[in-house]
């Protein structure tokens, strides 16, 4: 994309080639030796030069010199000066990775970085095809300053969780904003990472306030591969990955198990439960370990072929994958076909046209498992040892004695099924017409259209049979998503003054359709869920939404003598989900390319030195569409006979009509510097975004419903400072070295929350106590509880009493002291945001090896973990202790601040004794490629063949007890940190092979 | 040529542009324009109300008693998942436990935000004045009830009976506010509703109104009001209810916790499984832990009576359908080995409730000396209203009101001792003697039932009394409560639950709390 939009812009700047006697011919290419189109070729010491041809061919006159010297550049590319020898030359041109003259994507058209005034940075598809990615969003961890990338679900298929520079919304989605070649919000579940050509993020609020409502979280612009001119290329690769839990929880076996529920009855004041006989027949027989019998270690795969080439009128790229990643549990799996395909048709010398089509084939199987005590995955972890899987008869045993009251955690992930499959077709056409020198008129239109089926089957042997609900169901959406952006762009340069303008319409809008049938009670499941008419009981619902939005924006880039940069934009949004439809977002950044001063053309330590800053407001649409209107929904039916269904209709929340937009103000300022000559960059911006009219989804008291309305209730603020340092130490003709280190620090603060002090948070899943709170000075991801204090002692015995407790008791910070655990102790005891997170990429080749790694933390948190809470049994469904820390309980003559079973003690979930310092550092990946030589190569027609083995999430150092410190219930803001059964990410060791021909 | 094409292609992209509609039409809900036009509407409406209190979070589970553990008919295991029952039952009830709290304050409030829905809304319907009337006074009747639990539980709470505004946060009015508008509810309920719903009877009706005013007047006569004149009213509500005959004691005081909507009841919620609404206090829920199924369900072991209050039973058949005193423990040949409930085989060493195993069939399904199997979700109606209720109501009130115990009294109380398997109460009981006998008899009669024994003991703030014949082998009660008047005296109000009291800043938590 960007090579096409440079030999555009070439086109117009064309110069003369003049013809005179001595003439050189050449060839320039990159480094696999295909041909450069459009790479500028220049005589030295001289006004000559040209442009390749399509064939990456240049013929150049060079006057009378004998030896002369050509100079070749081409953006994106090492210049490099060749002394010619002879009639004709070819020149291998080295890509460069730290360039501050690339092109970048700037969204509604593109601009050399060297004149951007925003902060952004960009992901090119060399960093995304070396690592073997399912989603396109794990491009993003570690290799960008300001974006914080958390896997914080292992489930196949799961999405990652991004944020850019801090948490804005409450109540919104904090994710980016994606932008796939024009189309705004596509989705990047869509998108195969083998298809990007580029991903530009635009950080701060000047480079999105273009984006307007939608821009507060960031942007990332991805941008897909085209085809290029040039013979067919056809590329293949494939990867393997095995996968496993790298981790497993320290529990109890049958033995440790059953001692540990006699101990706690005794100490009850109960009879034992077991006696000696059966626990010596548990500790020779051993029990059930049952995370071993959940888990699996499957088998990753993913292929890839792709088909690319054209000439000067049409260049297409043709792509397929494939990736069938099965769950890290059992009966799970992710799988996705994606089709695409690119084509680039120049349909005169003034007007191209660009279609790019996909087509996705997603299919998952239970992966939706919400990361819930009542998961398998957490139900394995509070599951009873001495219980086994199945019976003699070889049937599932449902429950089990002691232990969790839930369903066994094998039968319930065996015998669910939860099946989802989507065909997704999205289509994008690009109409760019030249109308005069400088103006162009780009028309940008896609359609998205997906179909998605939901299956469920919940039969008898599973926790809704068990309770007499087992049902099978099936759900069918149709969604439509309509975009047309229109936009007029001027380019005119008047002497040292150069000026783009670009003028945009736009209009979007999406509809939703959905209906579910539901069959309860089947009289048989051999159909399995394609026969729900078998159900005793038929429910059925469907539902509806559509919205629009309608914009307008503006925008002016000048320089002047491309030293002083300026950028201002306003762009207007018209949006159906509020009264007051539109809402305005300006935006201005300016940039000083001090490198370009007179003073510094003699300095030898700065080949670019930038200075800019920005002001910007954005948008986050945290309203929902029809949240202005009060809602009367179709509950669950009555009974009043107990058989015959009666309609209900509860009236939902009031709701409060004068609901905005969040707006996030942000000032940005940013150094960009190069050293010598580009073999050493680095980046530092420091930002302060403040995110006004927060919107928040207040649960309304019980009296007025209880149910949830928005409400624009304060502000949120985020300051920062983000740095990019990249280099390269060695580079010499065997050995390179080159490394990347990003770091980011951001600080998160409540400002304000519309008159009050805090607002305790429902908790996500079942867990039946809050963790969470908003409180004003404190960051989002507050945790909220009793400060544990470990036990009490022997010696504070009369104390105890006071409270009514006794020694081995649990002991809290009493804030009030009124000698009782209340509501009034509780106090903030944690926080789930991250204050600093970072990422260190190194790639050292030698010949014909790469040896790239990549590590990736974060600190300055906690994570309230309630898998290890309810291991000590005692808390929701988990009736005794399975963690290897109850065999060192409490006891008069060895006093741990482990509390001891009693019937005095509190164990208050929401306490600091579940809190865990989170802080982390992984090898996120570390790989060994080796590029088969050429010589080899060329004799079986092989362009390019690479193969390598990697392995991901190798080590982890963390003091952090539980599964994985990168995982998280991480639903919203607020309840970030929160962790309650999710699946862990895998370990995977991987290997590949990337074939061209 | 060129011209037209680009014309055309220009025209196209630019075919939809300045014609985008921002107007919102949500087609898939209703809203209030399109709403309360027609007696189906209403229908739907009055229906949710019924939900509020049907579903899991308010009372379909034993959590709908958490707050009534202080009780001596109720008491939980010391240890497992607990913690909020055993709270309550030391005596030492918190706002924010386990959550376990919030049934009891979300199911009315949300009942009374529905109902408040109904009676702004109801006059607006296109139907004949009775209609209308039938279902408005299930609203009030529902916001009445909903009322009651309230400030049985929570003392003072605001008295909301219109839509508020969204950010609306009343104060909490006076205990004698809110009775105020539950007599006044309920008058009217008595005035729109019919005597009897054919087919449906799990609504409510114009009896169902007339018991609910009797135990309200009853109650009003007691603790914290103790406006004794409501005796005489609350003698002549039940009367009425007696009077109309429309209701006959079941005879086997087992069966009416095997059938739903028998003879005896007046008012009870339905439920159904396969719909969605499982009832879920009878089965695993008072099964003991220690007793597994032949389908390998194991007890769930919530709740079971105190020791002392099932010795202190009369001996009686009611009894014995009441209480479960042989565990059934399955052994290795699965075969169940009987133990009695003292055993130190079993696990608690309590006996437990026979009359919430089985359900409507559905729940536990055992014989003598086996367990088939067991499940935590029956269809069995919740019964909040059965007919001895207002026996019982009659007997107390007309003996309190007439300040000595009539021969009217001795029927009632009579009634429901013979069904039970007893003989008739002594004669001639003193008025003190005779009430403690009702209130005795109210105990056994609706042992576990809905906090009916809970809220006898705050209304007559029996704590010192339960107290002293508490085992010691219960769960331990932290004697600066036990010991202390003042603080026990707190202990007849349960705290309102935390988060609430966070939504609302200005309101003070009870104290104690």
């Amino acid at each position: 994309m960007q090579r096409l939009v440079l030999m555009l812009v070439m086109a117009f700047v064309f110069l003369d080639v003049h013809a005179q006697q001595h003439t050189v011919k050449g060839t320039v290419t990159d480094e696999g030796n295909q041909p450069l189109p459009g790479a500028t070729v220049r005589v030295k010491a001289s006004t000559v030069s040209a442009i390749t041809d399509a064939s990456g061919n240049f013929q150049i006159n060079t006057g009378e010199q004998a030896s002369p010297v050509l100079i070749v550049s081409y953006i994106g590319y090492v210049e490099q000066e060749v002394t010619v020898n002879g009639a004709s030359v070819t020149v291998r041109l080295k890509t460069d990775a730290h360039s501050l003259n690339d092109v970048v994507v700037v969204g509604y058209g593109v601009q050399r970085k060297r004149d951007v005034t925003g902060a952004t940075s960009t992901v090119r598809s060399e960093e995304i095809v070396k690592r073997p990615l399912v989603r396109v969003e794990q491009a993003l961890q570690g290799t960008t300053s300001g974006v914080q990338v958390a896997s914080n679900n292992g489930q196949p298929g799961a999405g990652l969780s991004v944020r850019i520079r801090g948490v804005n919304s409450i109540t919104g989605s904090n994710e980016p904003l994606y932008v796939i070649d024009g189309y705004i919000g596509g989705s990047v579940e869509s998108l195969n990472p083998n298809d990007i050509e580029s991903m530009e993020i635009l950080k701060d609020a000047s480079a999105t306030a273009i984006y307007g409502s939608r821009g507060s979280n960031g942007v990332v612009l991805v941008t897909t591969k085209s085809g290029k001119e040039g013979k067919t290329r056809v590329d293949f690769s494939t990867w393997f990955s095995k996968a496993s839990v790298p981790k497993q929880l320290d529990l109890m076996n049958a033995y440790d198990f059953a001692r540990t529920v006699n101990t706690q009855f005794q100490l009850s004041g109960n009879p034992a439960a077991f006696t000696d006989a059966q626990l010596q027949e548990l500790q020779s027989k051993g029990g059930t370990n049952w995370q071993k019998e959940l888990q699996q270690s499957p088998w990753i795969q993913n292929y890839q072929l792709s088909v690319s080439g054209g000439n000067t009128g049409v260049r297409y790229m043709f792509s397929f994958n494939h990736l069938d990643q099965p769950g890290l549990i059992l009966n799970q799996y992710y799988k996705r076909t994606t089709l695409r395909s690119n084509v680039d048709v120049k349909l005169n010398d003034k007007m191209d046209l660009k279609v790019n089509v996909t087509a996705l084939f997603p299919q998952n199987r239970n992966t939706q498992y919400p990361g819930d005590l009542i998961d398998p995955f957490a139900q394995a972890t509070q599951w009873d040892p001495t219980s086994p899987v199945r019976n003699a008869d070889g049937k599932y045993i449902l429950s089990a004695q002691y232990g969790s009251i839930q369903i066994n955690p094998v039968a319930q992930a065996s015998n669910q099924q939860v099946d989802n499959s989507a065909t997704n077709l999205t289509g994008t056409g690009v109409f760019t017409w030249r109308i005069l020198p400088g103006l162009s008129f780009t028309s940008n239109n896609t359609y998205e259209i997906q179909w998605s089926l939901n299956q469920q089957l919940f039969g008898k042997e599973t926790s809704l049979g068990m309770s007499g609900r087992d049902f099978a169901s099936q759900g069918n959406t149709r969604y439509r998503s309509y975009q047309n952006s229109n936009f007029l762009t001027y380019r005119g340069d008047f002497g040292d003054h150069s000026l783009t303008l670009t003028a945009l319409y736009e209009q979007q809008n999406r509809r939703n359709i959905n209906s579910n049938a539901q069959g309860v009670n089947l009289i048989s499941y051999v159909n399995g869920y394609y026969n729900i008419g078998l159900g005793s009981t038929q429910l059925v619902s469907s539902g509806y939404w559509a919205d629009a939005l309608q914009s307008y924006m503006g925008r002016v880039n000048y320089a002047y003598k491309n030293k002083y940069l300026l950028t201002a934009a306003v762009r207007v949004d018209g949006s159906s989900h509020l009264l007051d439809k539109y809402s305005t977002f300006p935006s201005l950044a300016l940039g000083w390319n001090i490198a370009k001063e007179g003073f510094m053309q003699d300095n030898r330590i700065f080949s670019d030195l930038k200075l800019r800053a920005s002001f910007g407001v954005t948008g986050n649409q945290a309203v929902n569409p029809y949240a202005t209107i009060p809602q009367i929904s179709t509950g669950a039916p009555y009974y009043f006979d107990g058989s015959k269904p009666t309609v209900t209709t509860p009236l939902g929340s009031p709701v409060s009509t004068s609901l905005k937009w969040e707006r996030t103000e942000q000032y940005d300022a940013g150094l960009d510097a190069a050293f010598l000559k580009g073999r050493l960059t680095f980046t530092v911006d420091a930002y302060h975004k403040k995110i006004k009219d927060l919107l928040y989804y207040f649960q309304a008291p019980f009296y007025n419903s209880g149910a949830t309305y928005a409400r624009n209730i304060g502000s949120v603020e985020n300051k920062g400072l983000e740095f990019a340092l990249g280099g390269t130490p060695i580079s010499t003709k065997k050995l390179t070295w080159s490394s990347n280190l990003i770091a980011s620090i951001n600080r998160n603060k409540v400002v304000d929350l519309g008159g009050l002090d805090n607002i305790v948070v429902n908790n996500i899943g079942s867990p039946q106590s809050n963790v969470s709170i908003l409180k004003i000075g404190q960051p989002l991801g507050e945790f909220y509880g009793y400060k544990f204090l470990g036990t009490w002692k022997a010696k504070e015995a009369a104390e105890a009493a006071l409270f009514g407790m006794k020694p081995g008791d649990a002991k809290y910070v009493d804030v009030d002291g009124d000698k009782k655990y209340t509501a009034a102790d509780l106090q903030t005891i944690g926080n789930g945001t991250p204050k600093f997170t970072f990422g260190f990429i190194n790639d050292i080749k030698y010949d014909n090896f790469t040896l790239s790694f990549m590590l990736q933390g974060a600190t300055g948190y906690q994570i309230y973990s309630q898998t290890l809470a309810y291991v000590w049994g005692g808390l929701g469904d988990a009736r005794n202790a399975t963690t290897q820390d109850a065999l060192d309980i409490w006891t008069p003559t060895h006093e741990t601040d482990n509390p001891t079973f009693s019937k005095s003690s509190t164990n208050f979930i929401n306490s600091s004794r579940y809190v865990y310092n989170a802080s982390y550092m992984k090898l996120k990946n570390l790989s060994i490629s080796y590029h088969i030589p050429e010589s080899l190569l060329s004799k079986v027609k092989l362009r390019n063949l690479e193969v390598y083995v990697s392995g991901q999430n190798l080590f982890t150092v963390t003091s952090y007890p539980g599964y994985d410190p990168e995982i998280t219930n991480a639903t919203n803001a607020i309840t970030q940190g929160l962790e309650m059964g999710v699946i862990p990410n895998p370990r995977t060791y991987t290997f590949g092979l990337r074939a061209g021909f | 040529m060129k011209l037209r094409y680009i014309t055309f292609l220009l025209g196209l992209t630019l075919a939809g542009a300045g014609c985008q509609k921002l107007t919102e039409d949500p087609k898939g809900s209703l809203t209030p324009g399109t709403y309360f036009k027609t007696a189906s509407d209403l229908d739907a409406a009055v229906a949710s109300i019924y939900l509020q209190l049907a579903v899991d979070a308010a009372y379909a589970n034993i959590s709908n008693s958490t707050p009534c553990f202080g009780s001596d008919d109720l008491t939980t295991d010391p240890g497992l998942n607990k913690l909020g029952f055993r709270l309550f039952d030391q005596l030492n009830g918190n706002s924010d436990a386990d959550g376990r709290l919030n049934n009891v304050w979300q199911g009315p409030w949300t009942a009374i935000y529905q109902a408040n829905n109904v009676i702004a809304n109801y006059e607006k319907v296109d139907a004949a004045d009775d209609v209308k009337h039938a279902y408005a006074g299930q609203a009030f009747y529902l916001r009445a009830f909903s009322y009651y639990m309230l400030v049985r539980t929570f003392g003072p709470v605001p008295v909301i009976d219109k839509p508020l505004d969204v950010d609306a946060r009343p104060a909490r009015d006076s205990v004698s506010n809110v009775y105020n508008l539950i007599v006044s509810d309920l008058k009217t309920a008595i005035g729109f509703l019919p005597t009897s719903f054919p087919g449906a009877p799990g609504k409510a009706n114009q009896q169902a109104a007339k018991a609910l005013l009797a135990e309200v007047y009853l109650t009003m006569a007691g603790w914290p009001l103790k406006q004794t004149a409501n005796y005489a009213l609350a003698a002549e509500q039940s009367d009425a209810v007696i009077k109309s005959g429309q209701f006959t004691l079941v005879p086997d005081y087992a069966k009416v916790f095997t059938t739903n909507n028998n003879s005896e009841s007046i008012f009870s919620l339905q439920f159904n499984v396969a719909g969605g609404l499982p009832q879920r206090t009878f089965g695993s829920s008072c099964m003991p832990l220690d007793e597994v199924a032949l389908n390998g369900n194991s007890g769930w072991d919530d709740f079971y009576p105190e020791i002392n209050f099932y010795q202190a039973a009369p001996k009686c058949a009611r009894t014995d359908a009441t209480f479960y005193t042989t565990i059934k423990l399955l052994q290795p040949n699965r075969t169940f080995k009987l133990v009695p409930w003292s055993s130190t085989e079993t696990h608690a060493g309590h006996p437990y409730y026979k009359k919430f195993r089985s359900g409507v069939g559905d729940g536990i399904v055992e014989t003598d000396n086996s367990i088939i199997s067991a499940n935590p979700s029956t269809n069995k109606t919740l019964d909040i209203i059965r007919y001895p209720m207002v026996l019982l109501n009659y007997a107390e009130a007309s003996a309190m009101a007439a300040n000595a115990p009539t021969s009217e009294s001795y029927a009632a109380i009579n009634q429901v001792r013979r069904r039970a398997g007893l003989a008739d109460l002594t004669p001639g009981l003193a008025l003190n003697a005779f009430r403690d006998s009702v209130v005795q008899e109210r105990a056994y009669e609706f042992a576990g039932e809905f906090g009916i024994r809970w809220f006898d003991i705050v209304r007559l703030q029996l704590l010192p009394q339960i107290l002293a014949k508490r085992s010691n082998l219960e769960n331990p009660i932290n004697p600066a409560v036990a010991n202390n008047p003042a603080a026990l005296a707190q202990k007849y109000l349960t705290p309102i639950p935390t988060n609430e009291m966070l939504r609302n800043p200005q309101w003070q938590q009870n104290p104690g709390y």
